[in-house]
């Protein structure tokens, strides 16, 4: 009995060590992470369909301008903390041949819309039923970034909340 | 520069006070004699005092040679704002904490005066000086609030614009800490009940009275929080599972597992060890929360700052689960009750799985939240964890609790017996019965709903025939006192509060109606049979705000939702939601967006809409307010449960 109640601290004490050194060395979160992707130089996958507002969208017809893809939903916190970022950098890049698409991931309509009329969020956003674009873009969970150059090929991802600021300076070192 | 030398005096006052208090007990300890712990609690408490009096002082006067009060106040900011700006940003919330931490501190010493020299009540004292110390040296050292500001302020930031919306922000903050605070209580006495060894005494149910207060602090803490949330944010709902509303959830879970298994210990003498690792893991995982909401490695829509605390907490962290389960290790032989549960259909039995459910629950939240740490540490790359994670295991939880509602308050002790079982549970399933035919009648046919309909009544029936069995014995003992003094009255009123709350959550989200309406001036439309107006716009400039409202009636009562922007902080703007709000149903009206070129600041413009036209959204969610009527009735009910406490240890 007395040999029981030891594992088990032993155990519990092991996985909180473990728990709080994990945690003590994480970094405040600022930005996104760029990550390796299978798509990376690679030609965008299709990106055609419906906007929440109503309009149509299709990647194919906005070649020649650098397109940013934010896969979101109203769900995820972090996306709440990117919209505002979000919509500064689609407002500072518009007349730049930037166009920046969402893409609401597994979330129902009447919340991703009301989630984009909340902050008043400055780009267009698909519809993706059936997860059919998150597919194709790899995407596993919101939010995720994917920059395509003026070729339509994929040049970077990331992961994590975003800033205007770090797309920025994507966009810049794709643009040259 | 007067001001940081006071409040920086006053803290030093306060440390001077823990850290005498720590050393005075720890030699009281060794002579043995008693010590001397209300003393210096109390100087601890008139160093925090001072401290927080002067920070109000330099609120309230808008005194910009605090940094601290240049960055969260301004010279508009009103009285309420300007007095709840000392718990708007970390340095002034410590401030709170440490407040709060030092009440309790002095409450818990003056109340176990007279058992001064017992060495329960010292040890547990020297575990509540200690953490008194550690949050009062986070202000001296890491986290000043009285930061001198040499540079010539005119106006100052003000607080965040969520943060002076809503009167809520006065009630919600102070009473979470308050909560979090509280449980330290429950940890100091385990502590010291391991190393004192005396596991066996009346202690455990001491423990549950201070652990009651806290919990309902907490509850109502969270309530409001999710209150403040739906009035503010703009988006019709209360919970997002928010890696900030998730820390406070945790001690939650813990702690009410854990004032349902201390029942269990005082009448059956089961589960020592379990109740003693319930009250180490609830302190820590406040101690977790903290750490959550503070150090900015998790992302939150809360964005509180992101600080250099994060380590020390953590540490701190560590320190107290490797205490507690150190103690319990070298405890361990000692503790386990030599019998067990005899049936598992017998109220302890229930109480086992009450607690499986709370504690199993506590760990899903626990590992939702943290695993994105995890994810990135291992592969280097993000991932959230949202809603649909923790709502497909909160739901059929919360169903098995209801059902364990309606069930364990009328089950024996120690046997099952189905006979005596169905005879009481006989009435409230027929009532359950008819209200769900009722309800198909009515067409109301989404299974979830019925389902908790069904369980709520049971559930409500369970509360109210252990009332009626106190009260029944209360009036033929011809006093009304007994009733409220009653073993069960305060956690039966709790159970009530919670049946109100669940219904509410169930049936708002699962019948919550979205709408987008677009009206032109003077037009009216109708949403799910509310007549919805437009007539016309309003402008609010004062000195603290510039908003444009809409003009909107809501079955005729006026509303005004709004986008306001606040001066200070660069003008920050934020969607202000009207709400009208009935028993059973509410109507959350949000100004989406006007049409036009847009001279009205703020919504989004949309220039296909004719000018003067707006975009209304419109949520109707029924039984909404019932959430907020729960909320206060457990509250209530863990309030009665505290006295109720009290009352007897007097008489006996």
């Amino acid at each position: 009995m007395r040999r029981s109640v030891l594992v088990t601290s032993l155990v519990v004490l092991v996985v909180v060590a473990g728990l709080s050194l994990l945690l003590a060395t994480r970094h405040p979160v600022t930005n996104a992470t760029e990550t390796q992707s299978p798509l990376l130089g690679h030609r965008a996958p299709a990106l055609q369909g419906r906007e929440l507002g109503g309009g149509s969208f299709s990647l194919a017809r906005e070649r020649g301008d650098v397109v940013v893809v934010n896969f979101w939903a109203s769900w995820c916190g972090p996306c709440r903390v990117e919209a505002p970022e979000l919509s500064t950098f689609a407002w500072h890049e518009r007349h730049r041949g930037v166009v920046l698409v969402g893409v609401v991931f597994n979330d129902s309509l009447s919340a991703a819309s009301a989630f984009a009329q909340h902050y008043g969020s400055l780009y267009p956003s698909l519809v993706d039923p059936g997860g059919v674009f998150a597919n194709r873009f790899g995407v596993t969970s919101p939010p995720t970034t994917i920059v395509i150059d003026r070729h339509g090929r994929v040049v970077a991802t990331l992961l994590g909340p975003t800033t205007a600021r770090q797309l920025e300076a994507v966009v810049a070192r794709v643009r040259t | 520069m007067t001001l940081t030398w006071l409040g920086r005096a006053a803290l030093y006052l306060c440390s001077a006070g823990a850290l005498a208090g720590l050393v005075d007990q720890a030699r009281a300890l060794r002579a043995p004699r008693a010590s001397h712990a209300l003393r210096y609690a109390l100087v601890a408490l008139g160093g925090v005092a001072l401290a927080v009096l002067v920070m109000q002082i330099a609120l309230i006067t808008h005194n910009f040679s605090l940094a601290y009060v240049a960055e969260n106040n301004a010279t508009f900011t009103p009285l309420l704002y300007s007095v709840t700006g000392m718990w708007s940003a970390l340095e002034g919330s410590l401030l709170l904490w440490v407040l709060l931490q030092c009440s309790l501190n002095v409450a818990v010493t003056w109340y176990y005066r007279r058992q001064r020299d017992d060495g329960v009540v010292q040890w547990a004292t020297l575990v509540l000086f200690s953490v008194q110390a550690f949050f009062t040296l986070l202000m001296v050292g890491p986290a000043d609030p009285f930061i001198h500001n040499a540079a010539h302020v005119l106006q100052g930031a003000g607080p965040n614009a969520l943060l002076q919306d809503n009167p809520l922000v006065a009630a919600h903050p102070p009473l979470l800490y308050a909560g979090f605070v509280g449980m330290s209580v429950p940890f100091a006495f385990a502590v010291a009940m391991l190393i004192t060894g005396r596991v066996h005494e009346r202690w455990a149910l001491e423990q549950r009275r201070w652990t009651v207060l806290a919990w309902g602090a907490l509850s109502v803490g969270i309530v409001l929080g999710a209150w403040w949330s739906y009035q503010v944010l703009g988006w019709g709902g209360f919970w997002g599972w928010d890696p900030v509303e998730n820390a406070a959830l945790l001690p939650w879970l813990t702690a009410t597992a854990y004032v349902h298994s201390v029942i269990v210990q005082d009448r059956r003498g089961l589960f020592r060890v379990w109740n003693l690792s319930l009250a180490v893991a609830t302190f820590a995982l406040t101690v977790l929360g903290t750490f959550f909401t503070r150090s900015g490695v998790l992302v939150s829509v809360h964005a509180f700052s992101s600080s250099t605390l994060g380590p020390l907490l953590i540490g701190f962290f560590f320190v107290v689960v490797a205490l507690g389960v150190g103690l319990l290790a070298w405890r361990g032989d000692r503790l386990r009750a030599p019998i067990g549960v005899d049936h598992p259909l017998s109220r302890e039995g229930l109480f086992v799985a009450n607690n499986i459910i709370f504690v199993g629950f506590a760990l899903v939240v626990l590992l939702g939240t943290v695993f994105p740490l995890l994810y990135q540490a291992i592969n280097g790359s993000q991932v959230t964890v949202g809603t649909p994670y923790f709502a497909s295991i909160a739901a059929p939880l919360a169903v098995v609790l209801l059902a364990l509602m309606a069930l364990a308050p009328l089950v024996s002790w120690r046997s099952a017996d189905a006979a005596v079982l169905w005879a009481r549970l006989r009435t409230s399933a027929w009532v359950a019965l008819v209200v769900v035919v009722v309800l198909l009648s009515r067409h109301v046919t989404r299974v979830p709903e019925l389902v908790a309909v069904f369980l709520s009544v049971m559930a409500a029936g369970a509360a109210l025939r252990t009332l009626r069995t106190t009260f029944v014995a209360a009036r033929r003992r011809g006093s009304w006192r007994q009733m409220w003094r009653a073993p069960s009255t305060g956690g039966m009123a709790v159970h009530l509060g919670i049946v109100v709350l669940a219904l509410g959550i169930v049936t708002s989200t699962t019948y919550a109606e979205r709408h987008e309406v677009t009206l032109a001036t003077g037009q009216r439309t109708v949403v799910n049979g509310h007549v919805i107006g437009f007539y016309g716009f309003a402008h609010v400039n004062n000195a603290l705000l510039n908003a444009t409202q809409l003009k909107v009636r809501v079955d005729g009562a006026p509303l005004r939702p709004a986008v306001t922007t606040f001066h200070g902080r660069n003008g920050q703007t934020v969607g202000t939601p009207a709400i009208d709000s009935t028993l059973w149903r509410d109507v959350y009206v949000t100004f989406d967006a006007v049409g036009g070129t847009g001279s009205t600041s703020g919504a989004q413009i949309q220039s296909n809409l004719p000018a003067g036209s707006v975009v209304l959204g419109v949520t109707v969610e029924p039984l909404l307010a019932w959430l907020w009527i729960g909320g206060l009735m457990v509250g209530a009910g863990a309030a009665l449960s505290f006295v109720r406490r009290r009352h007897t240890e007097q008489s006996s």
